[in-house]
């Protein structure tokens, strides 16, 4: 009975095979579920979970579609039942009478500056703690810092840090410069970039670092061979291997950055000042705030239809079937 | 040599190079150069750190003026802020909701990957999409119509769930199990099944190789994907600030709401906010660095695998 499961692997079996291997054998599975048991299946063990996530996911995203189509306010919420459906009239009202394109720019445009800002320095740290030293287990832990702080507690600080007497505003005095607003006005949108920038950038030093460590000790015998000078090692040897790793997190950054609601709310409360009204902010203040209910749920999915543009291009590009073990 | 082909092969060459030669070798950049970066990324990280300790070692006005270095230290802050902010109470309602969510999310995490690794069933590629987009989720999309639900709930059924523990722990389930359940796909694709077959092979059934194999194996999996359930739940400011009261606010709402009270204050008590905002994060940063070897990994677990 364990036939299905004892066949020999394509790459795995055959380490002594090296290098020659390579380009033919592996990646091609002639019968892709190869491996995986087709019989006496415990299919059961999934009915907690699905059932689970059936209820507390696909249920509220249905609900969620539904309520963006219906008329529904502080006082038909409880009857939201016999809402009277009023069609695409909410998203008419979100694109036509509300700030949702403003946000729509704001959170694009907010999400973007940070990710691009936060590659080089992710790749730039990720650089510096390649080489083993005393003292890197130390430096990559402080590289985590921010990663690891909770955000809530990461707006409180530089909340703190940024209000007008605060601790950046005196030392901008201190050195002949003036500070300003930072929590309001046109700067905020900058304070909101900067501090997510400040969070956002070790989650791109991982992944760097995760790509940095799938260069061969070869390819830098190689080149140091080739006497090649560092930057264009660094550029034409060293950079293509981060190529995979950091579109990824390209992606995965700008969808988290979108979808940062925690950030902005602590940072400038709700409602926020309206140059860093981002999406979630505005989705939030019509629903809990304004109390249009109706109309924030047309807000939100039009929020789901732009963060699904990335995400469709992150799930056709990660590969969901591996099933080999032993390599990550 | 082809990309893929570098990368298998990776335990067998060892070769006997001496260390610091190996070290030239491999160096990306000039060491100077290293030592810039390295000092000025640190400062970039360390100084806002030092002044959340600074500051909550310093007094209200102090902090309020914008002292740096705190012209007399004190603990007083420490001791303030458990009348001030209520933080036990809301500490407390944080452990226990995130402490659910991590339990209940881990055990069903595992027995669903189990099943999504080794074995083939119709939509398995579906559910896995599924578990990586349904990360991607917007809390806000997901917010209004869990609160409808559950104001639903207290309607129809006569229940309450908003203000509980109970409505946000559900809907703490809602980003943790899918989250949960990738993080463990990735750790027991990782595992070898050697083990599995030759305990088939002596008449295990299915559910006695989850619980003999797998589970014991699969500790470090385990406690990933419950510490990263708990973190959801641990830094959540949006389901929070929606579904609790004063006596079931989490720490992350108490902190926000004591921050909004502080500005509308006489006395701004800047010092008392960034003791408790430190105490909140210990618990985060202390499991964190415990168990730092399997998260990093785990960190980037939905993404590269």
């Amino acid at each position: 009975m364990a036939s299905s499961v004892t066949e020999p692997r394509p790459s795995d079996s055959s380490p002594a095979a090296g290098a020659a291997a390579g380009p033919g054998t592996p990646e091609t599975h002639p019968k892709r579920r190869k491996g995986l048991s087709e019989r006496n299946r415990p299919l059961w063990l999934l009915i907690p979970g699905g059932l689970l996530m059936t209820i507390v996911i696909l249920v509220p995203l249905a609900m969620g579609i539904w309520m963006s189509l219906i008329d529904l306010d502080q006082y038909t919420l409880r009857q939201w039942v016999s809402a009277e459906f009023i069609g695409i009239q909410n998203y008419i009202e979100a694109a036509m009478s509300s700030d949702l394109l403003r946000s729509i720019w704001l959170s694009v445009s907010f999400a973007v500056i940070s990710t691009v800002v936060t590659i080089p320095l992710g790749v730039a740290a990720a650089v510096v703690t390649q080489n083993a030293y005393r003292g890197r287990a130390l430096v990559r832990s402080i590289f985590l810092i921010p990663y690891v702080l909770p955000s809530f507690v990461v707006a409180s600080v530089w909340r703190t840090m940024l209000q007008p007497d605060g601790i950046v505003n005196v030392t901008l005095n201190n050195m002949g410069m003036d500070g300003g607003l930072w929590l309001n006005g046109p700067n905020a949108y900058w304070t909101l970039v900067w501090v997510e920038i400040w969070a956002a950038w070790p989650f791109i030093y991982l992944l760097a670092l995760s790509g940095l460590q799938a260069v061969d000790h070869e390819v830098h015998e190689a080149s140091a061979l080739d006497g090649a000078l560092w930057w264009n090692k660094l550029r034409y040897v060293i950079f293509p291997y981060l190529k995979g790793p950091v579109s990824l997190a390209f992606l995965l950054a700008t969808l988290n950055h979108i979808n940062n609601f925690t950030l902005p709310y602590v940072l400038f409360g709700a409602p926020a000042p309206s140059d860093v009204n981002v999406l979630p902010i505005l989705v939030y203040v019509t629903s809990f705030q304004s109390f249009r209910f109706g109309l924030s749920a047309a807000m939100a999915v039009v929020s789901l239809i732009l963060i699904a543009i990335p995400l469709f291009i992150y799930l056709r590009a990660v590969r969901l079937d591996v099933h080999e073990g032993g390599k990550k | 040599m082809t990309l893929d082909a570098a990368n298998p092969i990776e335990q067998q060459k060892k070769q006997p190079i001496r260390r610091d030669a190996a070290l030239e070798v491999t160096r990306l950049m000039p060491r100077p150069l290293l030592a810039i970066l390295t000092v000025l990324l640190c400062a970039l990280v360390l100084t806002p750190i030092a002044y959340i300790f600074l500051a909550s070692l310093n007094t209200d006005v102090g902090v309020a003026s914008g002292e740096f270095w705190p012209s007399s230290f004190s603990l007083d802050s420490y001791s303030k802020i458990w009348d001030s902010v209520g933080l036990a109470k809301a500490i407390g309602n944080s452990l226990i909701v995130s402490g659910a969510t991590a339990v209940v999310s881990a055990i069903m995490a595992i027995g669903t990957a189990y099943v999504l690794v080794r074995f083939s069933f119709w939509g398995r590629l579906t559910v896995l999409r599924g578990l990586l987009g349904l990360q991607s989720i917007p809390g806000t999309l997901m917010l209004l119509p869990v609160f409808v639900l559950f104001s639903s709930a207290g309607t129809y059924l006569g229940v309450t769930v908003i203000g509980t523990l109970w409505g946000l722990f559900i809907a703490y389930l809602t980003f943790a199990l899918p989250f949960s359940t990738w993080v463990m796909v990735t750790y027991l694709r990782g595992l070898p099944r050697e083990l599995e077959e030759a305990a088939r092979i002596d008449g295990a059934s299915n559910i006695g190789i989850l619980f003999r194999i797998i589970i014991p194996l699969s500790w470090p999996g385990i406690i990933v994907s419950a510490i990263f359930a708990f973190l959801l739940g641990w830094n959540d400011v949006l389901f929070a600030s929606v579904f609790t009261r004063p006596d079931t606010h989490t720490a992350a709402v108490a902190l926000q709401v004591f921050a909004s009270a502080v500005e509308g204050g006489a006395i701004p008590v800047y010092s008392q906010l960034m003791a408790a905002a430190l105490v909140c994060a210990a618990p985060v940063v202390v499991l964190y660095f415990m168990f730092q070897k399997y998260l990093v990994g785990g960190l980037t677990a939905g993404s590269v695998k």
